[in-house]
């Protein structure tokens, strides 16, 4: 059914069509996801046990059962453009929880790598991923964390890669692998 | 039929609508069947289970002269009879049929893109049908009589109807209960969903009932031991478990006159030792000489020997009824029955396993069934409903449905659906606004399943009374360790937010699960269990008061969960189907059973410890030591002849050449 205007650019947002018709199912991406996540996601009764156990929901607008439920219904775009993807922490409560057995936190990260694939990464993963490559930490070590250490009777640097930055190379060529740090550059360059 | 003729074969393809002939070529099998020998005439139609398709079957016989006759259809577990009737109506034989089973073992594993293959495989089955078609023999089925006995396992609601049934149609009915009275599951409930009728009202008049029938002979605190025999004559033996307490007929046969326990409770009164009482889920006393509760069926108390110290107090309180014998032994007793029926009943799973809820860790969550008993009039409290921390009326409660049901996690968690926790919430929540003015009710569900007759309306009258349903599962449950009230924590799925409900007490509508020692039980009847554990049908839809086992017959919720109304009516479905072999006074067994060839027996009896059946035996014959066969006791198995070293023994419809012609037909492709 063609949509009605207005003519009126604010008025026809306002008042599109936002129920969901069968064109908004991509039924390729809940196999994709079935095949990732290796979990029967399709046996989804949104019971809520997983947004009931999950640590983030009270404290944000995640809601892991409303992406199995988009996992299931195939709506792609949806699920992969909505920022609460990033908010999962995966601490795995609601796939311990679940009474039907399904692995939700696999879901959601399929769903991640899904949206790698579009470039839909929030920023703070992909300079993440970055000091990573050149640090060999998610979060290096600083001047608080230096003090408190030598406080504590620790040498200052961890006996990590920043004690020993020789082996920064071999973590690079792991990353290098799978061509994350080059997506992470030029995703960020792009934006 | 003469029997030196050369065999004439007919073949019969089905088509069961598209599931045969949605997968395979009927035609190209139909075509190929009037090449094979033997085969006078092959034919085919859309349902030959129906009355044309059975008609052509008949017809063809007479007009054809057949000596045997093979359908190609479903598995012989569903027609075999029906089309050995229709054998038998064309004037055969009814064993010269034979079954080739294309559609469960063909088109239906075989339904995508296998179209060749699968009539391939159809050719592969009807051509070996036609072997052993060709060298079928006429069969007598055996006539046994049938005892006029039936024995109920079980007597809960569904036990005791079934026994009552069974009674008023004026056969001799054994109700065996293992535990000291009878009554069931249904005695520990208050009221019943949905009409609200106070389930002692209901029941305890059928107790009576059960108590005073002439035909029923109640045996509580007795458990089966053995099973033998087959349908018609089986031989059960009881064990009848020590009670330490005399009846008064008991008494009277021992000479005590007037003697014997009226019940009057004297000797529960002196006895020293306290333990938990059973049938109120453990939460009152109970003596180490007890009744469950006063309503009990029959008024005769129970010494539990595994606590009793034997201080003789029972025995002095008791005085003149001399009642009391603390050194009974168990005894066994063997009835003879024609027909049993199953009602074993079920447990609440031990919920406790599922560790987010808290069950047995925190005070105030309690299960369906221990509230049931806090909030019956006649239960520990006397109707008050309390919470177990404190002694306190709780204001706020929540009800956990799908505890443990609806869940594949395994563990102590079921798959199934446990059918009745749904309504039993809801008559919870309306008792606690009857009882408690001002109480705020928290119902948390994935879907309310109120399927039965009234049940939706009932489901409508508590919405209105004002419980809060709350659509989530409950992911856990959180103790405050001052107040010892607890907070609920699942997602309100409507409303899409997560919820913190603070209630004062929790419940939690377990899952059931098949009551403790039916598996030992229904091996003993010989009765197979579903991959679910409760105990299988004969047909899930056709046969649903049958078992495997001929002669015994399933009743309530040992064959799968049910509410009363369901129970009662199975059971008395259950009851007339095992009053039939009884009524007709006689029942035909397959005539399956192996045959000693005399001859070749070397009488070396190796075949006598191999029967599982106890069907063997040796004896004399013309002088010499060969087998006998009870034939009413054998099942056909197979066992013993292919054992037999000297290949003495023959296995009717099963025999070596018949087998060895199937064999010969795969394996020779069809080519003579």
């Amino acid at each position: 059914m063609a949509a009605k205007t207005y003519n009126i650019p604010e008025l026809d947002t306002k008042l599109a069509d936002r129920r969901y018709h069968l064109t908004d199912a991509n039924p390729e991406f809940t196999q994709k996801i079935l095949k990732t996540s290796r979990t029967i996601a399709n046996m989804c009764y949104q019971c809520g046990t997983c947004t009931g156990s999950c640590p983030s929901a009270p404290r944000s607008s995640y809601r892991i059962r409303l992406f199995m439920r988009r996992c299931v219904l195939g709506l792609e775009d949806e699920a992969l453009t909505d920022p609460d993807l990033w908010l999962c922490t995966t601490c795995y409560s609601c796939t311990d929880r679940c009474p039907r057995d399904i692995a939700p936190t696999d879901v959601i990260m399929a769903m991640r790598n899904l949206a790698f694939l579009r470039d839909i990464v929030p920023k703070n993963f992909l300079q993440t991923c970055q000091l990573i490559y050149n640090s060999g930490h998610g979060v290096p070590n600083n001047d608080v964390n230096r003090a408190a250490r030598t406080k504590l009777g620790l040498p200052a640097d961890p006996p990590t890669t920043h004690s020993y930055p020789e082996f920064i190379k071999g973590i690079q060529k792991i990353i290098d692998h799978y061509g994350l740090k080059e997506n992470a550059d030029r995703i960020l360059k792009g934006d | 039929m003469a029997e030196n003729t050369e065999p004439r074969i007919g073949v019969f393809l089905c088509h069961c609508g598209t599931n045969i002939a949605g997968s395979l070529s009927i035609q190209d099998v139909v075509d190929y069947a009037k090449t094979l020998p033997y085969v006078t005439i092959a034919d085919q139609y859309q349902y030959m289970c129906s009355t044309p398709g059975q008609k052509k079957i008949d017809d063809a016989i007479k007009e054809h002269n057949l000596t045997g006759v093979v359908v190609a259809a479903c598995s012989p577990r569903l027609h075999e009879p029906t089309f050995r009737t229709a054998t038998k109506e064309g004037g055969l034989n009814p064993f010269r049929f034979e079954m080739a089973n294309i559609r469960e073992q063909n088109s239906w594993v075989h339904m995508h893109g296998m179209w060749e293959e699968a009539t391939e495989k159809a050719k592969d089955q009807v051509r070996m049908a036609v072997a052993k078609a060709a060298k079928l023999e006429d069969l007598i089925p055996k006539s046994v009589p049938v005892e006029r006995a039936a024995m109920v396992v079980g007597a809960g609601v569904g036990g005791m109807q079934a026994a009552l049934d069974l009674a008023s149609a004026g056969i001799k009915t054994y109700l065996i209960e293992a535990t000291p009275t009878i009554g069931g599951r249904m005695s520990q409930l208050d009221k019943t969903f949905p009409t609200l009728d106070c389930s002692q009202c209901i029941l305890t008049p059928k107790m009576v009932d059960v108590g005073r029938h002439p035909n029923i002979e109640m045996m509580t605190y007795t458990e089966v031991e053995k099973v033998e025999g087959y349908i018609g004559n089986f031989d059960i033996t009881l064990r009848k478990k020590a009670r330490g307490v005399l009846t008064p007929d008991e008494a009277t046969a021992k000479g005590i006159v007037g003697g014997g326990c009226n019940g009057c409770g004297d000797c529960a009164e002196v006895c020293p030792v306290i333990k938990p009482n059973p049938f109120e889920m453990g939460m009152a006393p109970r003596k180490a000489i007890y009744i469950y509760h006063a309503q009990v069926m029959p008024l005769i108390y129970t010494v539990d020997f595994d606590s009793c110290v034997k201080c003789n107090l029972c025995v002095d309180a008791c005085g003149d009824k001399k009642a009391i014998d603390l050194e009974m032994q168990d005894e066994f007793i063997t009835v003879k029955v024609g027909t049993a029926i199953l009602a074993t009943g079920f447990d609440l799973i031990p919920i406790e396993g599922k560790r987010e809820w808290g069950y047995k860790q925190f005070d105030n969550v309690i299960s369906s069934l221990e509230f049931e008993r806090l909030i019956c009039a006649s239960g520990p409290t006397g109707g008050h409903l309390i919470r177990p921390s404190d002694g306190k009326t709780p204001m706020a409660v929540g009800y956990v449905l799908c505890a443990g049901s609806r869940d594949n996690t395994g563990g102590v968690a079921k798959a199934y659906c446990s059918r009745f926790c749904c309504m039993y919430s809801l008559k919870h929540a309306h008792q606690m606004y009857e009882k408690i003015p001002g109480c705020k009710v928290y119902l948390f569900y994935m879907d309310i399943r109120s399927f039965g007759k009234a049940y939706e309306e009932f489901y409508y009258r508590i919405q209105n009374e004002g419980t809060k349903f709350i659509r989530g599962r409950v992911a856990n449950v959180l103790e405050d360790p001052v107040t010892k009230n607890l907070h609920v924590y699942t997602e309100d799925t409507l409303l899409g937010r997560p919820v913190d409900i603070e209630v004062e007490m929790l419940v939690l509508a377990a899952a059931i699960q098949p009551k403790e020692g039916a598996d030992v039980l229904r091996k003993k009847f010989g009765v197979s269990a579903s991959q679910d554990g409760w105990m299988l049908e004969a047909h899930p839809k056709l046969n649903p008061c049958g078992t495997t086992t001929a002669g015994v017959f399933l009743a309530g919720v040992c064959q799968g969960p049910k509410d009363i109304p369901d129970t009662v009516a199975q059971a008395e479905g259950a009851a007339s189907a095992a009053s039939i072999p009884i009524h007709m006074g006689e029942v035909e067994l397959e005539p399956y059973f192996a045959m000693c060839i005399e001859d070749l027996c070397a009488g070396c009896g190796m075949c006598v410890n191999l029967c599982p059946y106890a069907a063997l035996a040796l004896g004399e014959k013309n002088g010499r030591t060969v087998m006998v066969v009870t034939e009413a006791k054998c099942k056909g198995c197979g066992t013993c002849g292919g054992f037999c070293p000297g290949g003495a023994i023959k296995m009717q419809h099963f025999t070596t050449p018949q087998i060895a012609a199937q064999i010969d037909a795969f394996f020779a492709g069809g080519e003579q």
